[in-house]
C-alpha cells in the first residue's frame, strides 16, 4: 500500500495536504504540532468570492477566519454613511483570527478586490479542535499576544516618527 | 381513588398497599382463602386413602380419595398461577405509580437541588431502587395472609391429629421469631449502604459520560478509571456482606425448622411402638408437618423483601424529600391572568455562603415597559431575570407582577403570564415543530389534563419562524429531504416544473457554485457510486446500501478494469481516515467530510494491520468488500483526505457509458437516468430544483443559493409545503444537530408563538447574527412595546437604545436606571461601558 500512497502523493496530491502546506505558512498554525495543523487543515474550508463580496462585514459576528490564497481584499470602514477605504491585502494574509477565539463584532469590512480564493476556519471548527488538543491553547494567546504586542509598537514608532506627544487613545497594548 | 395531597415524598410505603389497587387485593385474598382449602384437602384425603380404603379395602372409597386428591392438586396450582399473575399486576402497578409520582415530584424540585445533583442519581432512583418497594407492595396482603392462614389452619390440623406432637413441633417457631430480625437488622445496616452507593455510582457514571468530551480530550482515562473502580469495589463488598447476612437469615429459619421432623420422630415414634398413635395418623401427622415449611419459609422471605423494600424505599424518599418552593396548582382558585406591571423593592439574594448576588434592587415597570438590564458578568442581571421568572428563590425584599408577590405565586400562575427564554435554551429531542409548540402545549395540558384543543395555525407557525430569523432554516432543512416515491406527487410534480424555470432565471448566475447533472462530465460532488449509476434507482439492488452485494455490479467492474483501482482507492481512503480520526470523538463536525462514519471507525481501524503487511490480490474478500464499500462512497469534492487519480476519473466516466448501456441490455428500467424532466427519489428536494449539488458550504454561497430558490418557491406556491416537511426535521438529543443560533432562534419562536405578557429574555439573542437580531428587535419594538412587558438581559449594547428603561448593574447592586438618553448625558457606568474608560 505504501507505494500506492507515494505513487499518489507524486501524481496528485489531496485537498488535505494542499491544505496543510498553506496552514505552515501562518505564524498562528505553523508553531503547532503536526498532528494539530493536520486536523486543522482537514476542517477547514475553500471559498471563493467575485469582486465586490464581503468576506467580512463591519458589525456583523461572521465567526470565521480567512487565510487568502489568491487575489486581492480591500479593508473598510464605515463612518456616519460614508465608506473610508483604508488599505489592501494580498495572497498569504491571515485575517480576522480574532472571531475564532469569541463573538465579537467587526469593526471593519473586507471586500474582494478581484476573483478571491480563500482557506476559510469558523469558531465551531476551531473551538471543537482546540477543545480536542487543550496543550495548544497557550500557544494561541502567546501568537494573539505577540501580535497586538508588535502591532503597538510599529504604531508608537510611526507616531513617534510624525508627532513628539503621543495620542491619548494609545495603549491596547495593556489591555 | 382518592388523590391524596401528601407530596410522595412523604407517603409511607404501606400506603401504596391499597391505594388503586383494592380490588385486586381484595381478589387475591379471596383467590387465597380458597387456595388454602385446597391445600389442605389432599392431606385429609390421603389419611383416609390410607385409615378408611386400603385398610378397609374399600376399592370405591380409593377412587373417590384419589379423585379428589388429584382434583385438589389441579385447583391449588392453578389457583396458585393466578396469585401470581394478580400479585405481578399488583407489584407492577405499584412501581409505576411510584415511579410516576416521584418522577411528577422531582421535575418541581427546586433549581438549586439540581445543581448538587448529578442526572444519574434520579434515574437509579427511578429506574432500579423503586422496584423492590414494588414487589413489596405486590406481597404485602397476598404472602402474609395465605401463609399466617395456611400456618394456622396447618397448626389446627396438627393439634387436632396430635395435642401433644403438634406442640413439640410448633415450640421451635418462637425462637426462630427471636432470632430472624437480629440478622435481618444487620441485613438492612448494608442495604442501606448499598442504595446510596448505588445511588453514587450511578451519579459518577452519568457525569463521566456527560463529560465525556473533557474525559478524552485530557486522556483522563486513568483517573475516571480510579474514581469509577473505588466505587465498584466498596458497592462489591456491602452487597457482598448484604447477600450473606440474608443468606444467613434462610440458613437460621432452615435449620431450626429442620429440627421439626426430628422431634416429631423421637416422640412421634416413641409413642406409635407403644401402640398409643396409629401408623396412619404418623404419616400424616409428618405429612402435615412438613406443609408447615413452605409458608414459613415464604413468611420468611416475605420478611425479607418487605424489609429489603422499605429500606430502597425510605432512603430514596428521603433523598429527595427537598421542600417544594413553589406550589404547582393553586389550590382554591383557577390561576391568575395577571396584570402586567413589575414592582420590584429591595430585593435582595443572599447565597448561603453570605455571598450578595442581588444587593437592595428596586425598580418598577408599567404594562407594556420595556427594560434593558446591562452590566458585566456577574453583575447580577441574569440573577434579577431568574428571580423575576421565580426560577430563583429571592432572601428578601419583594417582586410582584400585577400586585401579586412573586413568592407567593404557583408554577402554574407564572408560566400562564410569563415567557422565559434563557440564555442557553434547552430544545429536546424530536422535530422543530414539537419543540415550537412545547410550551404552548405544556400550558394546554395543565389547563386540561387531556391536551384537547388545538395547535396554532401553520400561518401563525411561519410567522413566529419569520419573526424569528430561522426560517430560512427550517426551509433548508425542508430542501435537504428526500421524498420518498409516492409521496406528495403534487410537489413532486412542482417541483420538476421549479427546476426548468430555475435553470432558466438563475442557471447562468449560479454555475460557479453548482454542479449541475451533466452526463458528460464527472461530479465532483457526488459519490464515485452515483458517478458510475448517474441515476435514480428503480431497483433496490443498485441503491447505495446495496450496491455492495449487486452480484451484476460487481462483476461489471471487475470485467472493465475498475475493481483494482478503486480497491486501491479504498485502502487509501481507510489509511488516510483512520489516521486522522482515530482519537477524535464521534462529534458531527469531525465526521461531516469522513467517508467513514464514527460508528464504522473501529472495523476499519482494524483493517489497518493487514493493509500495511499484505498485499491487495492477499486480502480476503471481507476485507475487499469493506474497501469497496468505502471507494464506491468517495466523494472528491467532500473527502478531501485523498485526491481522486485523474485516470480513475476517466475510467470512471467511460465506465459510466458502458454500464448505462450494459443496464439498458440486460437490467432494463434498473436505473432512470438523471432527466431534466423527471424528479429523482434518491436525491434531496434542493438536489432536484437546482438539478445538481452545491459546490461551496461559505455561507455567503448557500444565501446566494437559497435567496433564488426562496423567489422561484414562492413564485411556484410551494414555499409552504417545503417549510411544512422542514418543520419535520429532528433536532437530535438536546438539539444537537442544531446550531447555537439556532436552538436560540428556536426557542424565541416558541416565546413569540405562546404570546405571554410578560416576556423575560435572558441573554436570548446572544448568539443571533446580526439580521436575526435585528428582525427580532423590531418585533420586540413595533408590536410588543405598550402590550407586552418586556425585561432583557443583554450583553450587547448597541441594540439598547430604544428600551424604555435601561438598568446598569454592578457587584448586585442597581446603579442607573433610565433612558438611553439620559444615561447617556449623564456620563455615568453605562457611557463608560459603552465607549470603555475615559
Amino acid at each position: 500500500m505504501n507505494s500506492n500512497m507515494e505513487e499518489n502523493e507524486r501524481g496528485k496530491s489531496s485537498e488535505l495536504q494542499d491544505n496543510i502546506l498553506l496552514l505552515r505558512e501562518i505564524d498562528f498554525f505553523s508553531g503547532l504540532p503536526m498532528e494539530v495543523v493536520k486536523l486543522f487543515a482537514y476542517l477547514c474550508f475553500r471559498v471563493t468570492f467575485k469582486p465586490g463580496q464581503y468576506l467580512l462585514q463591519q458589525d456583523e459576528d461572521d465567526a470565521c477566519a480567512y487565510y487568502i490564497i489568491s487575489g486581492e481584499v480591500e479593508l473598510l470602514r464605515q463612518e456616519n454613511g460614508l465608506t473610508e477605504s483604508i488599505r489592501r491585502y494580498g495572497a498569504d494574509s491571515f485575517l480576522g483570527s480574532l472571531a475564532l477565539f469569541s463573538p465579537v463584532p467587526r469593526l471593519f469590512s473586507l471586500r474582494a478586490v478581484n476573483d478571491v480564493k480563500c482557506l476559510a476556519m469558523d469558531r465551531e471548527r476551531f473551538s471543537k479542535a482546540v477543545k480536542q488538543f487543550p496543550d495548544i491553547m497557550p500557544r494561541l494567546t502567546k501568537v494573539i499576544a505577540e501580535r497586538i504586542i508588535a502591532w503597538e509598537r510599529h504604531f508608537i514608532l510611526k507616531q513617534h516618527d510624525r508627532l513628539p506627544t503621543f495620542d491619548s487613545t494609545i495603549g491596547i497594548s495593556l489591555i | 381513588m382518592p388523590k391524596t395531597s401528601m407530596p410522595v415524598v412523604k407517603r409511607p410505603l404501606s400506603s401504596w398497599i391499597f391505594a388503586e389497587n383494592t380490588k385486586f387485593q381484595l381478589l387475591l385474598l379471596a383467590v387465597i382463602v380458597i387456595t388454602v382449602f385446597a391445600r389442605v384437602l389432599p392431606l385429609e384425603m390421603q389419611k383416609r386413602i390410607i385409615n378408611q380404603a386400603i385398610n378397609l379395602r374399600k376399592l370405591d372409597l380409593l377412587f373417590i380419595y384419589c379423585g379428589i386428591f388429584f382434583a385438589a392438586v389441579v385447583a391449588a396450582n392453578a389457583l396458585k398461577f393466578t396469585i401470581n399473575i394478580l400479585q405481578t399486576l399488583i407489584s407492577q402497578r405499584a412501581t409505576a405509580s411510584m415511579r410516576k409520582a416521584l418522577y411528577e415530584y422531582i421535575l418541581t424540585l427546586p433549581l438549586s437541588f439540581f445543581r448538587d445533583t448529578q442526572p444519574g442519581m434520579a434515574v437509579n432512583a427511578l429506574v432500579n431502587e423503586l422496584s423492590l418497594p414494588g414487589n413489596y407492595v405486590g406481597m404485602a396482603v397476598a404472602v402474609p395472609v395465605t401463609n399466617i392462614l395456611t400456618l394456622l389452619t396447618f397448626a389446627g390440623y396438627l393439634v387436632y391429629l396430635n395435642l401433644s406432637l403438634a406442640a413439640v413441633s410448633i415450640s421451635i417457631y418462637p425462637i426462630v421469631l427471636l432470632l430472624i430480625p437480629l440478622l435481618q437488622r444487620k441485613a438492612n445496616q448494608y442495604n442501606k449502604e448499598r442504595v446510596d452507593l448505588s445511588r453514587d455510582l450511578s451519579s459518577r457514571i452519568a457525569e463521566s459520560i456527560s463529560g465525556i468530551h473533557e474525559v478524552q480530550g485530557n486522556g483522563a482515562f486513568s483517573i475516571e478509571n480510579r474514581k469509577f473502580e473505588s466505587l465498584v469495589d466498596r458497592l462489591e463488598r456491602v452487597r457482598i456482606r448484604w447477600s450473606i447476612y440474608r443468606f444467613a437469615v434462610k440458613v437460621a429459619n432452615n435449620f431450626f425448622t429442620g429440627i421439626g421432623p426430628f422431634l416429631v420422630f423421637i416422640l412421634g415414634g416413641y409413642l406409635a411402638i407403644k401402640g398409643r398413635l396409629e401408623i396412619g395418623a404418623l404419616v400424616a401427622f409428618l405429612s402435615a408437618q412438613e406443609k408447615l415449611y413452605d409458608p414459613w419459609r415464604e413468611l420468611i422471605e416475605f420478611y425479607q423483601v418487605y424489609q429489603d423494600g422499605r429500606v430502597a424505599y425510605q432512603r430514596t424518599m428521603t433523598y429527595f424529600d427537598v421542600p417544594v418552593v413553589h406550589q404547582i396548582h393553586p389550590a382554591d382558585r383557577m390561576p391568575y391572568a395577571l396584570d402586567n406591571s413589575v414592582d420590584i423593592e429591595n430585593l435582595s439574594m443572599v447565597t448561603d455562603d453570605g455571598i450578595r448576588l442581588l444587593d437592595d434592587v428596586s425598580l418598577a415597570l408599567k404594562p407594556g415597559e420595556h427594560m434593558a438590564l446591562v452590566g458585566f458578568s456577574g453583575s447580577g442581571k441574569s440573577t434579577l431575570a431568574l428571580c423575576i421568572g421565580q426560577l430563583y428563590k429571592y432572601t428578601s425584599g419583594s417582586i410582584r407582577i400585577g400586585g401579586q408577590e412573586v413568592a407567593d405565586l404557583t408554577k402554574q400562575d407564572i408560566v400562564n403570564n410569563i415567557g422565559f427564554v434563557s440564555q442557553a435554551p434547552f430544545i429536546f429531542d424530536g422535530t422543530i415543530e414539537e419543540n415550537l409548540l412545547y410550551a404552548q402545549r405544556a400550558q394546554r395540558m395543565d389547563q386540561n389534563p387531556d391536551g384537547q384543543g388545538a395547535d396554532p395555525s401553520l400561518d401563525d407557525m411561519i410567522a413566529v419562524l419569520q419573526q424569528t430569523g430561522i426560517f430560512a432554516d427550517v426551509l433548508r432543512f425542508g430542501l435537504n429531504t428526500i421524498i420518498q416515491p409516492g409521496e406528495n406527487p403534487e410537489l413532486v410534480e412542482a417541483i420538476v416544473r421549479a427546476r426548468d424555470k430555475f435553470q432558466r432565471q438563475f442557471g447562468h448566475d449560479l454555475s460557479e457554485w453548482v454542479e449541475f447533472f451533466n452526463e458528460e462530465k464527472y461530479l465532483f460532488h457526488s459519490s464515485i457510486a452515483d458517478n458510475l449509476i448517474f441515476g435514480t434507482p428503480n431497483d433496490p439492488a443498485f441503491t447505495s446500501d446495496h450496491l455492495i452485494e449487486n452480484t451484476f455490479l460487481r462483476s461489471f467492474l471487475r470485467e472493465v478494469d475498475l475493481d483494482r483501482p478503486l480497491l486501491t482507492l479504498g485502502a487509501e481512503l481507510t489509511i488516510q481516515t483512520v489516521n486522522l480520526l482515530k482519537n477524535l470523538p464521534p462529534d458531527e463536525i469531525f465526521f461531516a467530510q469522513s467517508p467513514i462514519t464514527s460508528d464504522e471507525l473501529g472495523p476499519y481501524q482494524s483493517l489497518i494491520e493487514q493493509l500495511r503487511y499484505k498485499k491487495l490480490h492477499q486480502l480476503g474478500d471481507d476485507t475487499k468488500d469493506q474497501l469497496m464499500i468505502l471507494s464506491l462512497r468517495f466523494t472528491p469534492g467532500l473527502h478531501k483526505m485523498v485526491a481522486l487519480p485523474t485516470l480513475l476519473e476517466r475510467l470512471i466516466l467511460e465506465g459510466r457509458d458502458q454500464l448505462k448501456d450494459r443496464i439498458a441490455e440486460e437490467m432494463p428500467n434498473a436505473v432512470s437516468t438523471y432527466r431534466v424532466d423527471q424528479y429523482s427519489h434518491s436525491q434531496t428536494i434542493l438536489n432536484n430544483i437546482l438539478f445538481g449539488k452545491t459546490q461551496s458550504q461559505a455561507p455567503h454561497v448557500q444565501e446566494r443559493i437559497s435567496q433564488s430558490i426562496v423567489q422561484l418557491l414562492i413564485e411556484e406556491d410551494i414555499l409552504e409545503a417545503i417549510v411544512q416537511i422542514g418543520m419535520k426535521y429532528q433536532v437530535g438529543s438536546n438539539g444537537d444537530k442544531l446550531s447555537g443560533g439556532q436552538r436560540q432562534k428556536l426557542a424565541i419562536a416558541r416565546a413569540f408563538l405562546k404570546a405571554s405578557q410578560i416576556m423575560i429574555m435572558d441573554e436570548a439573542t446572544s448568539a443571533l447574527d446580526n439580521k436575526s437580531q435585528s428582525r427580532v428587535q423590531n418585533i420586540i419594538d413595533n408590536r410588543f412595546k405598550g402590550q407586552k412587558t418586556l425585561i432583557a438581559v443583554v450583553h450587547r449594547l448597541d441594540i439598547i437604545k430604544n428600551f424604555d428603561k435601561i438598568g446598569v448593574m454592578k457587584a448586585g447592586k442597581m446603579v442607573e436606571v433610565g433612558t438611553y438618553q439620559e444615561l447617556m448625558e449623564r456620563k455615568g457606568i453605562l457611557y463608560e461601558l459603552q465607549y470603555g474608560r475615559k
